[in-house]
């Protein structure tokens, strides 16, 4: 009866240092490059180091099962008559309910005080989304379609509206997201870290991230980083070209 | 036959009435919308009555005694049958058949995915191949196994001769040919491209071929709701002497959870979409964009929807815990933390529903409350793993196809499951919502939690229902390729999807190609494993070797009877004696037939551990 | 829709031609009671979606052009014809035949009227607030959905009815009234809650 519980506890034991191995030598996450990125980043990697002792348990018994528990089946006979185990049964409400309390609290609550961050910003960009572009407006009054260009560093606020259906404006690399929901202003700030363009990676680049129509897919606009000074006369630019 | 064909003539006068009456009334194209809700509307009253809704119950309303198909023949699986069993029969044919052609657009997309830029489709043909295949899986996962399996095990579990309501349970199910037929129809009028979430207000602005599916899936939910409310009444009322809750089938539990859900909740989608056709012919706004309802829509679906998630998935649930002591040789492990735990995740369920919309725009302080509840629900979930590995722990484990596919169940929604917390994270969430992140979890938890679980049940009580035994060599083969494949498909597409592919596109860029192109060719093996799955259940179905009334040994009341069960279920009346799952409890019972001899097979011999 | 969940002659019919075994049938009329009450519970989440969608888009915010006389006189007709539905199921469990048919006939009659009146109140109502303009489009929701219960409430009371006419029901075979008079209840209990939802808050 109790011979199955050492193999399966290595078996654990292995999976998860394995795992824990693989989860922390291997990134899948593209390149971070906001605050709110960072915040985000680290919520995912607690999680899938949280994630692998439970999956590890359950694989563990079934490959264990699958070695040590089969029966031919030409001689079937019945397996322990063993209904339930209130001890069993404890723990593993304890264990459960503590693993989700702990989620909850961190990554949880703390980061999403994290990436949400202080309602304060430097500057506001409007987004307006239509089928199917996008179209800047800077705290200047300009307004651009071919490219959204940030400062780094600052704090930018921007407001996010749509004139017809429902789009959402996402930056992967900065990790964010937010709806772009007809009769509403929805908001979110990012805090841009590097400089850069699509050109160093196609996750700069603002996806429509809800289903708007046909031109859906091709609803995608780049993304550029660049120092303060440099969006500052990017931005009296646009003015004396129009 | 000839029923279908009266009805299907029926249902081709009143569509014409329908749109012919609207134009001679208020002019305009036989081809606008209000001329084609009506037109839908008088071809299912058609339809339902020319199937055998007039003899079932036109003559009951004229006061005449209604009549039935026959209960014989193999015609009645084309006829107003109430048997519960035809019933059961005709719903998994054609949910199976929905499942194919749902897969076929799935090959579809992924041949499109598997490289970057546009190949066989064009983008919004891409869209709205996503949202007929996301639309008809998804009515495949609510329905497939608690109508194909709750409604052929269910009342035969609790010792009942047929359903509480026969005829509503046939009318139920001719609900559901019509819902095909519209939302397969819907090309014609150019389709639907907003997804299955059908998200105002695009579904408001979108070609004609969104008002079919409104009301394709209007007349679904009514056919779930039936369906639903049969379910529970069966359960409640016609249990056998001695079938005490508490020895209730797991699998039976799990139908009333779910048909729980899907009585109460089943309305708000049909209320969404009502009001976005509403907003198509009858000139209401509720979506417009000058309104500031954005988000209406949103919470009125996902208050369905987002249950719907686990009406899709607790019948599995139930399908693994029923079949798992089977072939372990082991009582259930902790049955009462599992019913509790299946009974918390409906209660649990309906006030999650606003984790689908972190991103939104809705009011920052939802998203606390709905990060809690959401993960609240891994635990009641968490009871139901217990349960299962718990059955495992020591087990005699015996590895038919069906314990096969429920270790391919364990395995997919537990990757299902855990992925599903990184989305209820709001944090996380932030990034991941609407990428292939989303699509890999709900294909591990639908695929993985519903379809797996159906597969097993379609093998599981194949024998039952066919009298016949599917090949095992076959149906092993079967069970360890779809596996493996599906996870070859699905594991990359979390990666396309962290590193930033958004979901519903036709297009994207480069960098992707590499992992869309290997899930693509995964995708095609898969594919081609349910010719295997179909061909083999179809051939064993006619040539396969007898199976006996009990060939898995199982305890429950539907193995004590022959196979395929007689006419009215039981040649005599059984009682209910001990507990269904008590495999190796010594000297324990769990049946008896009040006159001894009558009955086909006694209770499985005890067999001492 | 309430006579669909009748007793189902069909099933006993068809066991009866089969002596082996019997399914017990007292489990009916409680199947048939329980049933009854699930699709009510089920509708009114319809109802609630309804409800919620007009709190959501309008609050309470209410137009001065409101028939609010008109409405009044509706809620009562509607509440009247509640105590005559009531009065015909009681009447054909104590088997006065006579007075059932007669309160049913009431009980149509009053649903007529107020159906009447609904159409005098959409008439209206498409002058002061059509169905484009936010409060209208709630209010054309909820009468329209209200009334399309109304309607098929009638429709199951004539089935009724005409049954009785033809000599159906009695002291012990009433299921069919009593299932078609709570539905009609229930379809008042709805606008009890429609009418302050949509006039008085
Ligand atoms: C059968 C279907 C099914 C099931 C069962 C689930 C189960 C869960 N789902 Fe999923 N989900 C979908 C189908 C399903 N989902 C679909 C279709 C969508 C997308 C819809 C669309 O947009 O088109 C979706 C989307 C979706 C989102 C929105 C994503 C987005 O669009 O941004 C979220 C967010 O919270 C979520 C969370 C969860 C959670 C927490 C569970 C939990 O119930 C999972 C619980 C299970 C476990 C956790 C594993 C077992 C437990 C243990 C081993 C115990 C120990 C573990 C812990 C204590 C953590 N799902
Ligand atoms: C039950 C639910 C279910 C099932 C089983 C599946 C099965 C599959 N799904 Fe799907 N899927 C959804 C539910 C489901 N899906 C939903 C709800 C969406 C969201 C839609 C939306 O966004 O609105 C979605 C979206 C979706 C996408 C995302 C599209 C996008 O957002 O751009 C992708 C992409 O890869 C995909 C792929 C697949 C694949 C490869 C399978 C495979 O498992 C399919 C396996 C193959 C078959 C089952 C049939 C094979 C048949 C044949 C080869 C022909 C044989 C013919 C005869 C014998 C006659 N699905
Ligand atoms: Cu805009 Cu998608
Ligand atoms: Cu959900």
């Amino acid at each position: 009866m109790k011979k199955s519980w050492i193999p399966v506890f290595l078996l654990w034991l292995l999976f998860t240092v394995l795992g824990l191995l693989l989860v922390m030598n291997t990134t899948v996450l593209p390149a971070q490059y906001s605050e709110e990125a960072e915040v985000i980043d680290e919520a995912y990697e607690l999680l899938e180091a949280l994630a692998v002792p439970v999956m590890a348990l359950i694989f563990a018994i079934m490959v264990w099962g699958a070695i040590s528990w089969r029966s031919r089946g030409a001689d079937r006979e019945d397996g322990p008559p063993q209904r339930t185990s209130k001890a069993v049964v404890g723990v593993w409400l304890v264990v459960t309910i503590s693993l989700a309390v702990g989620v909850l609290i961190n990554p949880g609550f703390v980061g999403l005080a994290a990436v949400r961050g202080e309602p304060v910003s430097d500057y506001v960009v409007q987004l307006e989304g239509s089928q199917f572009f996008w179209e800047v407006t800077y705290p200047n009054g300009e307004s651009a379609l071919d490219e959204l260009v940030v400062p780094v560093h600052k704090r930018v606020r921007y407001d996010v509206h749509s004139t017809d259906v429902l789009h959402s404006f996402w930056v992967p690399a900065f990790r964010t997201k937010i709806d772009a929901v007809p009769g509403l202003t929805t908001q979110v700030y990012i805090t841009a870290t590097h400089t850069g363009g699509m050109e160093d990676d196609v996750n700069l680049r603002i996806q429509c991230a809800e289903l708007c129509g046909a031109g859906h897919a091709q609803m995608a606009m780049p993304v550029r980083v660049v120092e303060e000074a440099e969006w500052l006369a990017y931005i009296e630019g646009l003015g004396s070209d129009g | 036959m000839k029923y279908v064909f009266r009805a299907s003539v029926l249902a081709f006068i009143g569509y014409v009435v329908g749109i012919w009456l609207t134009v001679a009334i208020r002019g305009g194209s036989p081809t606008d919308e209000v001329a084609v809700v009506f037109g839908f509307i008088l071809a299912l009253i058609g339809w339902l009555g020319g199937i055998g809704g007039i003899e079932a119950f036109g003559r009951q309303w004229m006061g005449k005694k209604p009549k039935t198909s026959p209960e014989k023949g193999w015609t009645r699986y084309f006829e107003f049958s109430i048997d519960h069993k035809v019933i059961g029969i005709q719903y998994g044919v054609t949910f199976i058949s929905v499942l194919l052609i749902g897969g076929i657009g799935a090959m579809l997309m992924r041949i499109e995915l598997a490289s970057a830029g546009q190949g066989i489709l064009d983008l919004d043909d891409f869209n709205k191949v996503v949202s007929m295949h996301g639309i008809l899986m998804v009515a495949v996962a609510v329905a497939g196994i608690l109508g194909a399996f709750g409604n052929y095990i269910i009342p035969i579990q609790v010792g009942a001769a047929d359903m509480a309501f026969p005829r509503l349970n046939a009318l139920a199910f001719w609900l559901v040919p019509p819902v095909a037929i519209g939302l397969l129809g819907a090309p014609f009028l150019g389709s639907f491209n907003a997804g299955w979430t059908a998200y105002a207000p695009l579904s408001v602005t979108n070609d004609s071929g969104q008002i079919l599916f409104n009301l394709a899936i209007i007349t679904f939910g009514l056919s779930s709701i039936l369906g639903g409310i049969n379910v529970l009444v069966t359960v409640i009322t016609m249990r056998a002497p001695g079938m005490t809750w508490g020895r209730l089938p797991i699998f039976t539990w799990a139908g009333v959870a779910a048909s729980l859900l899907s009585f109460c909740v089943t309305q708000f989608f049909a209320a969404a979409l009502i009001l976005v056709t509403m907003d198509r012919v009858a000139g209401t706004a509720f979506f417009g964009p000058d309104v500031g309802t954005g988000l209406l829509y949103e919470h009125i679906f996902w208050f369905y929807s987002h249950p719907a998630v686990y009406i899709m998935v607790l019948p599995g649930f139930g399908v693994i815990l029923e079949l798992v002591p089977t072939f372990a040789r082991k009582p259930l492990f902790a049955y009462k933390a599992a019913v509790i735990g299946m009974l918390t995740i409906v209660g649990l369920s309906v006030v999650v529903w606003a984790h689908h919309m972190f991103t939104s725009g809705m009011a920052d302080f939802l998203h606390g409350p709905f990060m809690i509840l959401t993960e609240a629900i891994s635990i009641p979930t968490g009871l139901v793993f217990l349960s299962i590995i718990g059955t495992l722990w020591m087990g005699r484990l015996w590895f038919r196809t069906p314990l096969l596919l429920a270790f391919g169940w364990l395995f997919n929604f537990l990757i299902g499951g855990i992925t599903g917390i990184f989305l209820a994270d709001v944090a996380t969430d932030i990034h991941l919502h609407d990428t292939y992140y989303v699509v890999a979890h709900f294909h591990y938890t639908i695929v993985g939690g519903s379809i797996f679980g159906l597969l097993a049940a379609a093998f599981y009580w194949f024998p039952k229902i066919t009298g016949r035994m599917y090949n095992e060599r076959l149906g092993q083969i079967f069970a360890v390729w779809v596996t493996v494949m599906f996870n070859f498909t699905f594991i990359p597409l979390f990666w396309v999807g962290i590193n930033g592919m958004n979901r519903r596109v036709g297009d994207y860029p480069e960098a992707f190609e590499g992992a869309n192109r290997f899930a693509s060719i995964s995708a095609l093996i898969l594919g081609a494993s349910f010719l295997l799955f179909v061909g083999n259940l179809v051939y064993s179905a006619i040539k396969g070797p007898k199976a006996g009334p009990n060939p898995w040994n199982s305890r429950t009341l539907e193995w004590q009877i022959s196979s395929p069960p007689p006419q009215h279920n039981f040649t005599s009346q059984p009682r209910i004696v001990g507990h269904p799952y008590d495999y190796g409890v010594e000297g324990s019972r769990y049946v008896v037939f009040d006159e001894p001899g009558s009955s086909v097979s006694d209770a499985p011999e005890e067999v001492h551990a | 829709m309430t006579t669909d969940i009748a007793p189902d002659p069909a099933v006993e019919e068809s066991h009866d031609d089969h002596g082996e075994y019997h399914q017990d049938m007292t489990f009916q009329p409680r199947a048939n009671r329980i049933g009854l009450w699930m699709f009510i519970f089920s509708e009114c989440f319809l109802f609630a979606a309804f409800l919620s969608a007009r709190y959501y888009s309008t609050g309470t915010f209410r137009p001065e052009e409101l028939n609010q006389l008109l409405a009044l006189i509706l809620t009562m007709v509607l509440l009247v014809s509640s105590i005559s539905a009531y009065l015909a199921e009681v009447s054909i469990k104590y088997n006065h035949r006579r007075n059932f048919k007669l309160f049913t006939i009431v009980t149509i009659l009053l649903g007529f009227v107020f159906l009447a009146g609904v159409v005098v109140e959409l008439t209206e109502a498409i002058h002061h607030y059509p169905p484009g303009t936010p409060y209208g489009t709630s209010y054309f929701m909820l009468i329209g959905l209200h009334a399309f219960h109304v309607v098929s409430g009638i429709g199951a009371l004539f089935i009724v009815l005409f049954l009785g006419f033809r000599g159906h029901f009695g002291s012990s075979d009433y299921w069919g009234v009593e299932g078609v008079v709570k539905y009609w209840h229930f379809v008042d209990l709805a606008w009890v809650i429609i009418y302050p939802t949509l006039y008085l808050f």
